[in-house]
């Protein structure tokens, strides 16, 4: 144990996900070493994201406005939603500049163990958009999990009936890797979904 | 297949072994508790990942120790094999093979080939269907590390969708039950399939064995499930079988809240002369069938892999009357072979001897 204020610290660093009780140590006594403009800065940093940021309101990514900035760029394909997990995965889509429409954050994945059902993600408010948006595509973005696969699933299975095309992010081979180091699962469903040269 | 030797830190009673068997038979000789039948459990352990007593990772750490190490390394055909894992108080563990850590554990699997037979094993003769499924289960997964993937799959699915029903009951959503339904199928199916491989390459070698162990009558499986197995011979057509099963039986199933069929309902019976084994055989049958399914289960892996398992008796012989124990080595090929009994009178063969006692190995 160390005096309360430092370990009140630790406590509180510890709860984060990743981060240890030693890694908590190491982060506190960091803190209490560095200048305090810096302490000071990291502490409002945390206070004004929680203060400014709040959900958009069309597709419940993270948001210091009313909508997303990807939401409110008009050269962005309203045609076109791709579905996520997290808003976490929207930078990583981001990054490949190959997708231009806009985004819909689920808020998870279907899981009963975990209580999790589409009541519980935000399902209806995409079946409303491509209802409201003529959405002409949905590309399901959810991770490659038993989880992930099923809401896809399920989300293909809703969606259809409304007119709208639904595809799914495909699994293949990692780029500049080897057949050899490949796993079954991700070789066998490379295979399924191969494309014409 | 050999141990070369074997290291044990901080695992059950062993603060740190070494142990270094012969090539062929070893015999370890102990009073009950000194830690026989641990040593083969460690040994099944690195072939198996998992404990042969059917118990939790974390309880084989020692009560003193930080963690449990277990480090084995075997000798193959193109050399050597090293496998170590370590498992810590909270049941966390890491594997190295060859000292590197797998890509995935289930890659360990195909290394090491292990036979464990031991009293309890009577019990997959003469109790319910669940050992049985095991049985055949372990070994599709020793013969192909996929099957092992798609068995933890179909679990997963199986778990999610029962989740699903416990907590809704009739207002489970349909549309997410129709999601699950088809995860379940196709796991299912796949899991299915590997058992089918397995009692295809088994099926001759049992009977064989059965014979051997000096039985009359022919030994068979008997495949029974209630969502048409029996008519499905591949992968497509079990699909479509299990699909159907459960369309068939969601009323019930929305009923009960849980999935009433499947492969993990099946029941692979053993029959001797079409007569089912675990109520009509006798007891002395069914220890001879508890033998001939590890000889089954060891002539496969000696035939599907470049090299013979280990195979490992725990407290066996005593079990067997005198005339029996000689001839049961001479039923499992060359290889390398653990024994381990509280007399040493009870194993009549030759071998090299082993006293363990107080933590000790020599």
């Amino acid at each position: 144990m160390f005096e309360p204020p430092v370990q009140r610290l630790i406590d509180e660093l510890a709860r984060l996900p990743g981060i240890g009780q030693k890694s908590a140590q190491r982060l506190a006594f960091h803190i209490l070493n560095v200048d305090e403009v810096d302490a000071t800065r990291l502490a409002d940093a945390i206070v004004e994201m929680r203060r400014d940021v709040r959900l958009c309101s069309r597709c419940f990514n993270v948001t210091a406005d009313e909508e997303c900035s990807i939401c409110r760029d008009l050269r962005r394909d309203p045609a076109m939603i791709c579905a996520v997990e997290r808003a976490q995965d929207i930078p990583v889509l981001e990054k490949t500049h190959e997708f231009n429409g806009r985004y819909h954050v689920l808020g998870g994945a279907i899981s009963p163990i975990a209580g999790i059902g589409p009541d519980q993600l935000r399902v209806a408010e995409l079946v409303n958009r491509v209802e409201a948006e003529s959405v002409e595509e949905v590309i399901v973005a959810t991770n490659p999990t038993m989880e992930g696969d099923t809401t896809a699933l399920y989300l293909a299975r809703l969606l259809k009936p409304l007119g709208v095309t639904v595809t799914r992010l495909a699994s293949g081979l990692p780029v500049g890797g080897d057949l050899d180091y490949a796993d079954e699962i991700t070789l066998g469903r490379a295979l399924v979904g191969r494309q014409e040269l | 297949m050999e141990l070369n030797w074997l290291e044990l830190n901080g695992y059950r009673c062993y603060a740190n072994l070494h142990f270094e068997p012969a090539p062929g038979v070893n015999v370890l000789v102990g009073n009950n508790g000194t830690g026989k039948t641990s040593v083969l459990e460690a040994i099944a352990y690195l072939g198996l990942l998992r404990s042969f007593r059917g118990i939790p990772d974390e309880s084989i750490v020692s009560t003193e120790a930080e963690s449990a190490v277990l480090r084995g390394e075997f000798s193959v055909p193109s050399g050597s094999v090293r496998v170590e894992v370590e498992i810590a108080q909270d049941g966390r563990r890491a594997i190295l093979l060859n000292g590197k850590r797998p890509k995935r554990n289930r890659d360990v699997l195909a290394q090491v080939p292990v036979v464990v037979f031991h009293p309890d094993d009577l019990d997959v003769v003469k109790r319910g269907p669940s050992l049985r499924r095991g049985y055949l289960d372990d070994l599709a997964a020793q013969l192909r590390p996929q099957a092992a993937a798609d068995q933890a799959e179909y679990d997963r699915a199986l778990r999610q969708r029962n989740a699903l029903l416990r907590q809704e009951g009739r207002s489970a959503d349909r549309a997410t039950l129709d999601a699950w339904d088809a995860r379940v199928t196709e796991a299912g199916a796949r899991v299915f399939v590997h058992r089918l491989r397995v009692l295809d390459v088994l099926d001759e070698h049992l009977g064989e064995a059965y014979r051997l162990v000096g039985a009359s009558g022919r030994l068979a499986w008997e495949y029974i499930s209630n969502w048409g197995a029996a008519a499905a011979d591949d992968l497509a057509a079990a699909e479509a079988k299990l699909s159907r099963a459960l369309a068939a039986r969601r009323d019930r199933d929305l009923d009960q809240r849980t999935t009433t069929t499947g492969p993990h309902r099946d029941d692979p019976m053993l029959v001797v002369d079409g007569r089912p084994a675990r109520t009509m055989a006798s007891q002395g049958e069914q220890r001879t069938i508890a033998v001939s399914l590890r000889v089954g289960a060891y002539r496969v892996l000696a035939q599907e892999r470049p090299t013979l398992p280990i195979l490992l008796l725990d407290d066996v012989f005593s079990e067997l009357d005198p005339r029996r124990a000689r001839g049961v080595l001479d039923l499992f090929g060359g290889g390398q072979v653990f024994v381990t009994t509280a007399r040493d009178d009870d194993v009549p063969v030759d071998g090299r001897r082993w006293v363990v006692e107080g933590g000790v190995v020599r």
